[in-house]
Order: structure tokens, then C-alpha cells, then sequence
């Protein structure tokens, strides 16, 4: 029943072309193109300023680890830019049986909490793809400046790079679930696509301004309980943080974890509670 | 005979308005079943509530032997409530996959290309919906609903914004739904030339309330009344009023007579014995529209007669 849901979600979401280019493949396209363009110019400027070296010179002490560069990559899958552009896809999945009124087509021959829960599977379905396309860009990006800048290539990749990597990617995995929660909760609530689409992305922006200088004016820690709970990109933070941390700094303060774990947390159920909760008893006639 | 649906006292208020107001009804598996009634008379509310969109505020209803919302007795029912609309970046064909799949159904080509022939979409089949006219909509609306099969298969206004030849195939496809496939078909139309063609039985609702439910033979029958071209009037409306049970009015140039058909004879005979010359005396059966009217109080609305002005021209 759920995997019927999920399924078809997922066949209407893969001939929705423009939904899936522009959430999932439009950042990293632009990550790689943007990237191409950077270490061109970058290797323009630096063969002026370097003046009379000889060509390759720089270049044959410089190595490119591509192992190093996919964990880098995997801490900045859940970038501001990804999480935007993922609320394409999220709203065409939430708010797409508003928007087309086809929930009475679809409504009659599942439960409630299946409709609603395999729209949110096909989210995560996207997200993972999503995601495994970033980093396959991010690769990319940083092959195509090893070899324009004629840098060596290696793979080193140990265990501890693994579970970086893992960490990483599972963080970036739910802060964009967690953050497509509170598209699911509007979608519901509004019936709205371009709602869908904006109040995540204003909520999030006065998130961000409030985690910069709105922390300060409160003259609220970022580590303290009330901080942690309202800015859950600051608990993604913290969390990327202690997964990221070299060796020799500073240990997180005592709780930071748990407070982050806690806001995340929140942050998913409860949006994803709301919209079960009133998706359950709205009158799905009215579109 | 079992019962597809069964409704007990089905309530649903909006506020002050009540638009289904303790509505029992119980509708027999097989053939073609009209739901009639004009704009308000809760037809809609009706379907919603079968179709799980809306609860009710009281009462109960059970679809397929099951409780609404029983996901596994809905998925015995297919249904098409007013225009339907579709993702308008699918094609037709993409669409019943994509319905086939979200009602548990491995998509199997062959059953996708028999339903889009059968509601005669072939040729549009690799198209957008977005181009789609109304009456291509309905036509995908109805081929939706019965993709997986159905037992049973609700449509509301099936017909809405077709051409007359749209209109016939449609009516044909209906018939051979429950003819060659077995289907139970719910049918709510505003077009009561079309519910008397195509319905086996029907229900009339009134404001909330069923007001007459049976056989179209039965409903119609029940209206026919004798026609009597005579002279002089007066003595015939006198004569037929006389008699026990019987009743007379004058409509145009003739007398209509409502009495048993038995006795035809003795009214025929009283006449000639009072010298009335009779021209012409046949009986005419109602048709459904006039059925509606005297139940409903009410004439056709408009939308219903332009629609029916338009098929004509």
C-alpha cells in the first residue's frame, strides 16, 4: 500500500522533467560549470602573477585527492543552494494534488497516512538521487581543476574517511528532509504550491538572520537549549561540526549534541505530525 | 439482490445548510443506477462522502460491503467525480499508468491501450493532457476510473462537455460497461433524456432527501396518463371526474385523464353514453423529466437546458 504510493509518486515525479532538472540537477550542474569557469580564471590569474615561473612547475608539487574532496563535497550536499532548489520537487510532490486536482483520481484507494507518506518517500527517493548527483559534481569539479591546472590525481580514502563520509552524507540527508518537512506542513495546510515553494525559503532566511545577528541582539549563545531548538541549521552545523572536527580541537561543549539531535528531530516529527494530522480529516474535494 | 452501497441516515451539514439530510439508500449490484436531482439536491455529496473525500456529519454508508474509507473495498470502485483534471505535463497513456500504479497495479500496457481505444483516446494517447479539450478530459477521466477493473464505477455528469457523437459513444459505453463487463455503474447526469436511456433504476434527491427511488419502467409507468381529443370538453371533465380515483385536467386542446388503466373501458363507455364524441383516446407515458418535475418541484436548470439547446444545434 505505501510502496503503491511511493511508486507512483515516483513515475509522476520522473515525467515532471522540469521538476526533477531544477531540484535535483540544476545545482550541480552549475556547481561544475561555476567550478570549470573558477579554475580557468584562477589559472589565468595565478600564470600572471606568477610571471616568469616555468609552466608546471607549481603545478607538478600540487595533488588532487579525489577521496579528501568527496568528503568535502558530502559536508556541503545540504547547501543553502540544494536546500532551496530541492523545494522545487518537494512543492511539485506536497502540493501537486492541489495544484492539478487529482487528489479525488487517487484518494478513494489508499489510506490517508499512505497518500501522505509516499509523497514523502518519493522525497527521499529524490533527495538520495539528488544527492549522489552532487557528489558526482563535485567530483567532476574537482578532476576538471586538477587537469586544467595540471595537478595529479589520487584516491586516498581510508576508514576514517568512510565514516566522515557516511556522517556527512546522513546529516545533509535529514536537514534536507527535516527542512522539505515544513514545505510538507505548508502544502497541506495552504493547498498552495508557490506557498509551498516561498515559506520554507522565508522561514529559513529569517533562520539564517537570526543565527547571525539575531543571536547576538538576544545575546543568546548558539550553543544554548532555546537557540539549538529555534535554528535548526545551527544544530546541523553543530553536528557537521563534531563530525568535521580535526584532531587536536577543542571538544564540543557538554549537551551540544543531544540539543542538536533534539532540534532536528523536532523539526522533522512535528511538521510531518501537523500534516498527517490535518491531512486526515480535510475535505480533499475542495482543490 | 446485494447492495453496492448502502447509506443510513447519511447526514452532512455545511453550517446552517444541510446538503445530504438523513438520506437511506441501498443500491442493487448489476446494471445502470441513476442519481438525479437538481443543483443542491446533494448528488456531489453524496459521491464524496462514497468516495472518502469528505466524511459525513451523520449516519452510515458502506461501499462494497465495507466501511467508507475501507481501503480494501474501495479498491473494488472506480470513479470520476465532475471534471476531472490531470497533470498536464502527462500523457494520456502516462496518466493510467501512473493511475494503474497508484491503485496497486503492475501498469500493463495492453490494459492502458484497451481502455484509451474503448473511450476512444487511441489516437491521443502519446499526447500532453495539457491540450486536452473538456470532453477529452472526460473521456481520460472515465478510462481512469475504470483501469483497475472495477466492480463498481461512479460517474458524475459522464458527459459534460462532449459533442452529441461523444454523447452516443459515451451512452453505448455505459450500457456495455454493465452489460459485456459486469460493472455496477452510478451515474449522476443533469441530462434526464440520457439518465431514461442509459439507467435501469434511479433515485431522485431533493434537497438532502430521496424522494423517489425505482425502476425508469416503473417511475415512467406510474405517470402515464390517458390522452382524450373529444368534444365536448367540459361534459369529458365532467364525467372522468365522476369517476372513482380518477382525475382530469385540460392541457391544450385535450383532456388528461390519471386513472387506473382498467378502466378505460368504463370511462370510455360512460363518455359514449353521454354523447361525447371522441376523436382520439391513447395513453402516454411519462417521461422521466416530468417524473423529476412533479417530485422536485422544479423545473430543469438552465445549465442543463443550455446544455441540452447546444447538443441539439
Amino acid at each position: 500500500m505505501l510502496a503503491d504510493s511511493v511508486l507512483s509518486e515516483l513515475y509522476r515525479l520522473s515525467r515532471n522533467r522540469m521538476a526533477v532538472f531544477w531540484s535535483a540537477l540544476f545545482v550541480p550542474l552549475l556547481f561544475v560549470v561555476g567550478g570549470m569557469a573558477f579554475h580557468l580564471i584562477s589559472k589565468s590569474k595565478t600564470a600572471e602573477m606568477s610571471g616568469d615561473l616555468a609552466p608546471g612547475v607549481a603545478a607538478s608539487i600540487a595533488v588532487t585527492n579525489l577521496g579528501h574532496d568527496l568528503v568535502q563535497g558530502a559536508g556541503i550536499v545540504a547547501n543553502g543552494a540544494v536546500l532551496v532548489f530541492m523545494l522545487i520537487g518537494a512543492a511539485t510532490l506536497y502540493a501537486g494534488d492541489y495544484r492539478w486536482e487529482t487528489w479525488r483520481l487517487i484518494s478513494a484507494r489508499n489510506s490517508r497516512l499512505n497518500l501522505i507518506l509516499g509523497k514523502v518517500g518519493a522525497f527521499k527517493v529524490l533527495t538520495l538521487a539528488a544527492m549522489v548527483v552532487f557528489l558526482i559534481a563535485g567530483l567532476v569539479f574537482s578532476t576538471s581543476g586538477a587537469l586544467i591546472n595540471g595537478h595529479s590525481i589520487t584516491f586516498s580514502f581510508d576508514g576514517g574517511d568512510a565514516a566522515d563520509l557516511g556522517l556527512l552524507l546522513l546529516l545533509g540527508y535529514i536537514r534536507i528532509i527535516q527542512y522539505a518537512m515544513v514545505a510538507l506542513l505548508t502544502a497541506v495546510l495552504t493547498r498552495s504550491l508557490l506557498a509551498t515553494l516561498f515559506v520554507p525559503v522565508v522561514l529559513g532566511f529569517g533562520q539564517t538572520l537570526l543565527g547571525g545577528p539575531g543571536l547576538a541582539i538576544l545575546q543568546w549563545e548558539p550553543t544554548a537549549w532555546q537557540s539549538q531548538l529555534l535554528l535548526p541549521g545551527l544544530a546541523f552545523d553543530a553536528l557537521k561540526a563534531m563530525v568535521t572536527v580535526g584532531v587536536g580541537a577543542p571538544p564540543a561543549p557538554d549537551g551540544l549534541m543531544l540539543k542538536a539531535i533534539v532540534s532536528l528531530a523536532l523539526w522533522t516529527i512535528v511538521p510531518l505530525a501537523g500534516a498527517v494530522a490535518w491531512f486526515n480529516r480535510q475535505d480533499l474535494s475542495k482543490e | 439482490m446485494t447492495a453496492v452501497i448502502e447509506t443510513r441516515n447519511l447526514t452532512k451539514t455545511y453550517g446552517a445548510v444541510r446538503a445530504l439530510d438523513g438520506l437511506s439508500l441501498s443500491i442493487p449490484r448489476g446494471g445502470v443506477y441513476g442519481v438525479l436531482g437538481p443543483n443542491g439536491a446533494g448528488k456531489s455529496t453524496l459521491f464524496r462522502i462514497l468516495l472518502g473525500l469528505i466524511r459525513p456529519t451523520d449516519g452510515e454508508a458502506s461501499v462494497m460491503g465495507g466501511r467508507i474509507g475501507d481501503v480494501a473495498a474501495s479498491r473494488r470502485m472506480g470513479s470520476m467525480i465532475e471534471t476531472p483534471r490531470f497533470p498536464p505535463f502527462m500523457t494520456a497513456r502516462q496518466v493510467l499508468v501512473w493511475l494503474s500504479a497508484a491503485h496497486g497495479l503492475t501498469p500493463d500496457p495492453a490494459r492502458v491501450s484497451g481502455w484509451l481505444e474503448r473511450v476512444g483516446l487511441t489516437e491521443a494517447a502519446d499526447r500532453k493532457v495539457r491540450g486536452f479539450s473538456v470532453g477529452m478530459m472526460q473521456r481520460l477521466g472515465v478510462a481512469g476510473a475504470l483501469i483497475t477493473d472495477p466492480e463498481l464505477v461512479i460517474l458524475d455528469e459522464p458527459t459534460s462537455g462532449m459533442d452529441p457523437p461523444g454523447i452516443q459513444e459515451m451512452r453505448a459505453l455505459i450500457r456495455s460497461l454493465a452489460e459485456r463487463d459486469g460493472i455496477t455503474v452510478i451515474l449522476a447526469s443533469h441530462q434526464l433524456l440520457e439518465v431514461q436511456r442509459v439507467c435501469d433504476r434511479v433515485a431522485i434527491l431533493n434537497r438532502g432527501k430521496l424522494v423517489r427511488e425505482g425502476a425508469v419502467s416503473e417511475l415512467t409507468a406510474s405517470g402515464e396518463r390517458l390522452r382524450l381529443s373529444v368534444t365536448p370538453i367540459s361534459k369529458t371533465l365532467e364525467i372522468v371526474s365522476g369517476l372513482p380515483g380518477a382525475s382530469g385536467v385540460l392541457e391544450g386542446d385535450a383532456v388528461m385523464a390519471t386513472l387506473p388503466r382498467a378502466d378505460t373501458p368504463a370511462l370510455l363507455r360512460a363518455l359514449i353514453q353521454a354523447g361525447v364524441d371522441i376523436d382520439e383516446a391513447r395513453w402516454i407515458g411519462a417521461d422521466l423529466e416530468s417524473v423529476f418535475m412533479s417530485e422536485t418541484g422544479s423545473v430543469q436548470h438552465p445549465e442543463s437546458i443550455i446544455q441540452e439547446v447546444g447538443h441539439a444545434g
